[in-house]
């Protein structure tokens, strides 16, 4: 990236250190070490230049974000500073005034989401609008196309006497040795292993269609987030009003986060992101959607850039049949807390104890 | 497939307004306009907020950058808001939401996106004239076929709500044609259709005002300022009892699905497991 643009020599950098030492007795020592504390502060000099006074604004840009600390260890001068710095970079970058938001989570604020799986009707426009709000890549490429949310078909499961034997491996030809009618796990109509399991890529002329189910799948803003746990540079964790966030800037592209999840919600930049300047969003927030560079993972983060500042996050905007709620979960009258106080509520893989803050409910 | 109702075309501000004023040079303006309208389309976008053919909102810049909407490519649904506030007006008056202060709820007014509503208080239902002394109302609860009105309203000819136990006199006022009926005979606003469809749906209705059921942007905080989609933005009230839809609403185009992975051809694959054809599914999970 920028490795051209650093000094050769290394040992430019230890002078510094050095300073603090006593001077030695020895005269010709003395010179010697003068001499080299000369040269040393010189090149210092001159590799400070060369990072704050170089013509490649852009370069200098790099090599400070390259070198800058982990988000959340960061003092609140060197947040500042980071976020002036890829204002500057990015609004170059998509020729338009790019804000890059650092506002810090509420007082007595816990957000929590709830979904009315019966309303869904599949249509997708929260994933649109996800992206149209996000900042993701969108190329025309194997992999330059990322989506934060994904909606799965699922079949309309009835208990129906003709159906009543589907999913024993009886049924299904499948002789056990053992095999008794006894079923382990699954449910009557899914074998036992299979978990989730339906179509994401279906393209009806219209939706709903009959007798299929829809299940918008995105982060579910765990409490105890097992992609947390993994991360070995520890560049994603939970924000105090219970966002999961990720610094772009710290992620070494490890996956082990997307491995860890349960519910598929990451998404990894193989590529380089593929972001058109008309179709930026200028406003964005350092932990949300700001750009991402290649080799990070990304995901949705409840639209942090516009939570933070009080509005709705897209998908809940943009869904046309009022299906996605958004609240404080703390607040009793909140949407959020009405659906949990009234409404038949579920969350995925509860058995996970990953203790979602995003909620299934039906009326 | 889509609502009939859809297939009203979508007019310019301009063409809207002079056909209120001017009905009888109906065609003579239609014709003027067709070229307003055909030179306008070659510059805006004209999208729809969540009903194809009943609010449709031209896209424009609030600052520069700075979209009111994005929308959909493929289906022209708007897909963002720049301005959730962006042209409406507050809630007003409603039961039971004096905890509510005026400015914190707003709506988009409806009557602009009813083309033919101005004419309905003017033209045949203004409540003037001989053949409202006495009110002729109809003797039985059968509506006559009246073939203008079916012109005119496409959705009027086959009325898909209430499973026939309501006709058109129950929700629109009797002698003014360019207001709805509340409980008690009293005319309600095509703007607030809550306070009609609420005599009926009453568990919406309060799902509704607690933000429950339907769409709201804006303000997530209990206490912010949001916009509040009143009913007949989402639901067309003359057919929501459509036979084709599955869940409370017509069927409509959905997005385009996700990209395939590197190497996948189609997807296949989704249509062969152990829900849709269990016996092929079972072979190829084992």
């Amino acid at each position: 990236m920028t490795h051209n643009k650093i000094p050769a020599d290394h040992s430019t950098e230890l002078p510094s250190k050095c300073q603090v030492q006593p001077e030695p007795e020895d005269p010709s020592e003395v010179n010697s070490r003068r001499d080299f504390l000369k040269t040393g502060a010189a090149s210092l000099l001159g590799a400070a230049a060369l990072m704050t006074q170089s013509d490649d604004a852009q370069a200098n840009i790099e090599w400070a974000e390259h070198f800058q600390g982990n988000y959340r260890l960061m003092t609140d001068q060197e947040k500042v500073e980071a976020r002036a710095r890829l204002e500057k970079r990015y609004s170059e970058e998509y020729g338009k005034a790019v804000t890059v938001d650092g506002t810090p989570a509420k007082e007595g604020v816990l957000l929590g989401y709830a979904l009315n799986i019966r309303k869904c009707i599949g249509c997708r426009r929260c994933v649109k609008a996800c992206v149209a709000e996000n900042n993701q890549s969108r190329g025309p490429d194997a992999g330059q196309r990322i989506e934060w949310i994904q909606v799965m078909k699922m079949a309309r499961g009835e208990f129906t006497k003709d159906k009543m034997a589907d999913g024993y491996p009886e049924s299904q030809g499948i002789q056990y040795p053992e095999g008794l009618g006894i079923q382990v796990g699954g449910n009557a109509y899914s074998p036992a292993g299979v978990v989730l399991e339906g179509e994401y890529f279906y393209e009806p002329e219209a939706v709903p269609e009959k007798d299929a189910t829809y299940m918008p799948l995105a982060c579910m803003h765990c409490e105890k987030p097992p992609c947390v746990k993994v991360c070995p540079v520890r560049t994603t964790y939970r924000e105090p009003d219970g966002i999961v966030v990720i610094d772009y800037n710290w992620c070494i592209g490890c996956r082990m986060c997307m491995s860890a999840c349960p519910y598929w919600a990451r998404r990894f930049n193989v590529t380089t992101p593929v972001l058109p300047k008309a179709e930026m969003n200028p406003k964005t927030h350092y932990l949300g959607n700001r750009p991402r560079m290649r080799g990070v993972v990304e995901k949705c983060t409840w639209c942090i850039q516009r939570n933070r500042i009080g509005r709705y996050p897209a998908c809940v905007e943009v869904c046309p049949v009022g299906a996605r709620k958004f609240g404080n979960l703390l607040d009793p009258e909140s949407e959020v807390s009405l659906i949990l106080a009234r409404k038949n509520v579920f969350r995925l893989k509860a058995e996970l104890n990953t203790f979602p803050k995003f909620f299934y409910f039906f009326d | 497939m889509m609502s009939q109702a859809a297939a009203r075309l979508p007019h310019t501000k301009h063409g809207e307004a002079t056909i209120m004023k001017k009905l009888i040079f109906n065609t003579m303006i239609l014709v003027f306009c067709c070229g307003v309208i055909s030179s306008a389309f070659s510059e805006e976008v004209i999208c729809f907020e969540s009903r194809k053919g009943a609010s449709e909102v031209t896209k424009h810049d609030l600052q520069p950058g700075l979209p009111n909407v994005k929308c959909s490519p493929k289906t022209g649904a708007v897909l963002w808001w720049g301005d959730p506030f962006d042209d409406t007006v507050p809630l007003g008056d409603m039961p039971l939401l004096g905890h509510i202060s005026p400015d914190k709820a707003v709506v988009k007014p409806r009557s602009g996106k009813l083309t033919i509503l101005p004419m309905c208080g003017v033209a045949c239902h203004n409540g003037v004239g001989p053949a409202f002394i006495p009110p002729t109302l109809p003797k039985d609860k059968k509506p006559k076929p009246l073939p203008m009105m079916e012109t005119l309203l496409p959705d009027a000819q086959n009325l898909q709500h209430g499973r026939g136990g309501i006709w058109c006199l129950d929700c629109h006022h009797t002698t003014q044609r360019n207001k709805l009926v509340d409980n008690f005979g009293d005319p309600v606003s095509f703007d607030q259709p809550q306070r009609l469809c609420g005599k009926c749906h009453g568990d919406k209705l309060r799902d509704w005002r607690d933000g429950i059921h339907g769409k709201r942007i804006g303000e997530w905080a209990s206490n912010g300022k949001k916009r509040w989609f009143v009913c007949t933005e989402c639901h067309n009230p003359h057919n929501v009892q459509d036979g084709a839809r599955n869940k409370g609403f017509i069927q409509i185009e959905p997005e385009l699905p996700p990209q395939l992975p590197k190497g996948m051809k189609n997807a296949n694959h989704e249509h062969v497991h152990g829900i849709s054809q269990p016996h092929h599914g079972a072979s190829s999970q084992h």
